[in-house]
């Protein structure tokens, strides 16, 4: 069986490369995207699993991102998990996401939230 | 009056906690990866990798304090400037040669004997400052200083500088992932302790100090025979 895809958006190139690091050597697979517009494309071809979102972005941040997503009946229950440095939960409900984390997040914190939204809890992603 | 001034240095405070944040987080989870590694993985690809992204992200959490503390000590007038005419060329020359190897280039056309009356490591940090705001786009940087009045007149010209504002960034205002995201913000301040001005023109960055007596460069040592 194919481990979970995970979509990672964010404009930093170190932040996907670190986040994308930490989900392979669980076992996941991953997609990455540094903005809202590259992130629509990617879903509407890969159809994640999952998608880790942070909401400053260049081009399309990560609010218009997740208008457009739910407006697609075919995306709109892929969660999504918004990662950001504004420290500021508040935005992460009101762009409809199941959950939050604030930079510098937790290792462990990352997992378990993907974990328990791709269905892997207890146990590391199987590799494809 | 007071209230707007609180809410900018709120809104200012915001975006720096958002850009030490991100360099922060990649150097903690790597330091942690790497920690999690057994020592024969920590010496091969991976291994290198992690360690590199922990350096580089480091080095920009680094640039970010150095320039918040200059920020905030220049708003509350806690250095002391200390103004006295040197040599710009060699300056430059200095600032230069202390940015790192994989910096853009940069072109100087700055006339050896042009003096300039300045605080020193003051002006040092505008400079570099500067040459990282100009290059934020990509290289080489043209840098050149003309005499006009009593004035040198520093411009800073990249090929595709977007100029930036020269009012403090605020929250939601556009990330740098070299951590210079306070490059202007560093000079702009910096030109007003030495009394000089900064202002944004055409493709770059003028900076505006006052002209010191003509440089004489010292004299040779006499040779012993």
């Amino acid at each position: 069986m194919m481990s979970p895809l995970v979509l990672v958006v964010d404009d930093d190139p170190d932040i996907l490369d670190a986040i994308c690091d930490i989900l392979e050597s669980e076992g996941y697979r991953v997609s990455r995207a540094r903005h809202g517009v590259e992130a629509l494309q990617r879903v509407e071809s890969e159809r994640p699993a999952i998608i880790l979102l942070d909401l400053m972005m260049p081009v399309m941040d990560g609010v218009t991102f997740a208008q457009h997503l739910h407006e697609r009946p075919q995306d709109r229950s892929i969660p999504i998990v918004v990662i950001s440095a504004e420290g500021n939960p508040q935005k992460a409900a009101a762009v409809g996401a199941q959950g939050y984390l604030a930079k510098p997040f937790d290792i462990d914190a990352l997992l378990a939230q993907v974990a328990g939204m791709t269905g892997q809890e207890g146990a590391t992603a199987s590799p494809s | 009056m007071e209230s707007e001034a609180n809410e900018r240095r709120s809104s200012f405070l915001g975006f720096v906690a958002h850009e030490v944040r991100n360099p922060l987080s990649t150097a903690l989870w790597t330091a942690e990866l790497l920690a999690r590694m057994s020592v024969s993985e920590r010496g091969g690809p991976r291994g290198e990798k992690l360690s590199a992204m922990c350096l580089r992200s480091l080095v920009r959490v680094r640039q970010l304090v150095e320039d918040h503390f200059l920020c905030e000590r220049l708003d509350v007038a806690g250095i002391p400037v200390r103004l006295e005419p040197f040599s710009l060329r060699e300056v430059i020359g200095g600032v230069v040669d202390r940015r790192p190897p994989d910096a853009v280039p940069v072109e100087i056309e700055v006339d050896d004997s042009l003096a300039v009356e300045a605080d020193r490591a003051l002006l040092e940090r505008a400079l570099d400052s500067l040459l990282a705001a100009a290059a934020a786009d990509g290289g080489p940087v043209r840098l050149s200083a003309v005499v006009e009045d009593n004035d040198v007149r520093i411009s800073f010209r990249g090929p595709k500088v977007l100029q930036a504002p020269l009012d403090d960034p605020r929250k939601g205002s556009p990330s740098d992932t070299r951590g210079r995201a306070l490059a202007l913000p560093v000079a702009r301040r910096v030109a007003q302790a030495i009394g000089g001005t900064l202002v944004a023109s055409g493709d770059g960055y003028v900076l505006t100090l006052a002209r010191g007596p003509a440089y004489t460069p010292p004299l040779e040592p006499p040779a012993h025979s």
